[in-house]
């Protein structure tokens, strides 16, 4: 069932090794009075897979929407790719907010998979999917048509591409989300509890997509409570409590020989 | 009730006739400039912009905590003192309930457009869309499936609404029933006349509107 299609991902691959292609560097967020993102650092490289786990409310999804642009933040950086998200800088390095068209062609090369799939309702799955590609980069209908049913096939979705999102499974919504994502040939992902919303047995064919993605060598960035998936498939294990990244490291670290008090309490509610 | 005469009334039926047409040319009218302004201010309202919504929303306000009737003699009366130029009856009363329900029908665009969850339009913007290409592809086509019930039955109130035009001498239904009375000194047939006129013109529209809500109740396509 999931084989998502590797040429899908090896043009997401093909950047500098290396480099990071996510760098989040002090990062700070308020909402009003409550700092939500109290400076926190973070690099994905090509190719990585990093995992951002902590109790809710630590600020993880806040993060992931920083990232990607849907909300701003007010102090440190985030670059990707080299560029500096959401804002410009002028040559006395003072920095201004970027244009929204700059923002919505950043956007258009991150993929972003929500924890209430938040598919298009008044449109079929493979109208869902086409969607981004045809109004966003101005694809054919005929050919995102069929590489969205390709990308469909990949996630184990074929035989549901005329179906409305409603006639779904909790894990068919996820993974048709997953395809819509895949359908604007993304440089990275960004997971926000992907599957936290779905009822125990659907959890694991949602993961088994994402580990064959991460296989293939997507960049990602998920926030998950799945501790396992963690263990399996991250290069990076991020902890996040209180809007900063309290321990971060390989998961073996991490997750196995966790240093920090907060880390540990955590684990130990989760597991 | 002893002489309860229709007839009389009735021979008079080319005016009330008269009179039902201007209503429903009231009605279509307003509705046609409420239909062109409420989105505008719907779409204000709900914008980020916090001036834009504000300002938009004191229009709102000011149309929704005064007395329609109250609106309408103002219009007539009141604004010609400040502008100096003297709109006819029927152009004030149309501009009047145009304004109206270009408040009425914001106040249903922002409901409906803030009734789509929130994470339709983060999920637009993912894929890259433009705010306006989101409204217009995801948000607003949800949210207008969910507007047509009120939008509708908001049209069956402005029907209603027409008749406060009689007290600026403007020849609707209600004006042509006190003509009628004044020629044949019948008010109790001349009035249930009208309101059985008015209940079959308002009443198809009732219907559809409970039609499309319960259809729309069905599914949320």
């Amino acid at each position: 069932m999931t084989t998502v299609d590797e040429r899908e991902v090896s043009s997401a691959v093909a950047g500098k090794a290396g480099a990071p292609l996510i760098e989040v560097r002090g990062v700070r967020k308020r909402y009003g009075a409550l700092d939500v993102l109290r400076g926190v650092d973070l690099n994905v490289r090509s190719g990585e897979v990093a995992v951002v786990i902590g109790p809710s409310g630590s600020g993880k999804s806040t993060l992931l929407r920083c990232i990607n642009c849907l909300e701003e933040y007010h102090e440190g950086e985030i670059y990707y790719s080299g560029q500096l998200v959401g804002y410009l800088k002028d040559s006395r390095g003072r920095r201004k907010k970027a244009s929204s068209a700059s923002m919505c062609r950043l956007r258009a090369t991150m993929g972003m998979v929500f924890q209430n799939f938040n598919l298009f309702p008044h449109k079929t799955v493979l109208e869902n999917i086409v969607e981004g590609p045809i109004v966003v980069l101005k694809e054919q209908r005929a050919s995102a048509t069929k590489r969205a049913l390709d990308l469909l096939g990949g996630v184990g979705l074929a035989a549901k591409a005329n179906c409305y999102p409603e006639e779904l499974s909790g894990g068919q919504q996820q993974r048709a989300a997953i395809a819509r994502a895949l359908a604007m040939r993304p440089r990275a992902l960004l997971f926000d509890e992907p599957t936290s919303a779905l009822d125990p047995e659907m959890v694991g064919e949602v993961l088994a997509v994402m580990k064959d993605l991460a296989k293939q060598g997507m960049t990602m960035v998920v926030v998950t409570h799945e501790i396992g998936f963690a263990r399996e498939v991250a290069d990076t294990v991020a902890m996040m409590d209180e809007g900063s990244v309290v321990e971060s490291g390989s998961p073996e670290s991490v997750l196995a020989n966790p240093a920090e008090r907060r880390t540990i309490d955590f684990l130990s509610k989760v597991l | 009730m002893s002489n309860f005469n229709l007839g009389m009334v009735l021979s008079y039926h080319s005016l009330l006739i008269q009179g039902a047409l201007t209503t429903l040319v009231l009605t279509i009218g307003s509705a046609a400039i409420g239909g062109v302004l409420g989105p505008c201010i719907g779409m204000l309202r709900a914008s980020s912009y916090r001036w834009l919504s504000w300002v938009s929303g004191i229009y709102v306000e000011l149309f929704r905590a005064t007395p329609t009737l109250v609106q309408v003699v103002w219009v007539y009366f009141a604004l010609p003192v400040i502008t100096g130029v003297q709109l006819s009856g029927f152009v004030s009363v149309l501009l009047t309930l145009g304004l109206h329900e270009g408040a009425y029908v914001g106040e249903i665009f922002r409901a409906g457009i803030k009734s789509i969850d929130k994470g339709q339009m983060y999920a637009a913007r993912a894929i890259g869309m433009s705010y306006r290409q989101s409204m217009q592809r995801i948000i607003l086509p949800q949210a207008f499936k969910r507007m047509v019930p009120p939008l509708v039955n908001e049209f069956a109130s402005l029907m209603k609404l027409t008749s406060l035009a009689s007290v600026i001498a403007v020849p609707e239904l209600l004006h042509a029933a006190d003509n009628v009375i004044s020629f044949t000194f019948r008010p109790m047939e001349t009035y249930t006349a009208i309101a059985v006129i008015y209940a079959i013109l308002v009443l198809p529209i009732i219907a559809l509107a409970g039609y499309l809500d319960r259809k729309s109740g069905r599914t949320s396509r």
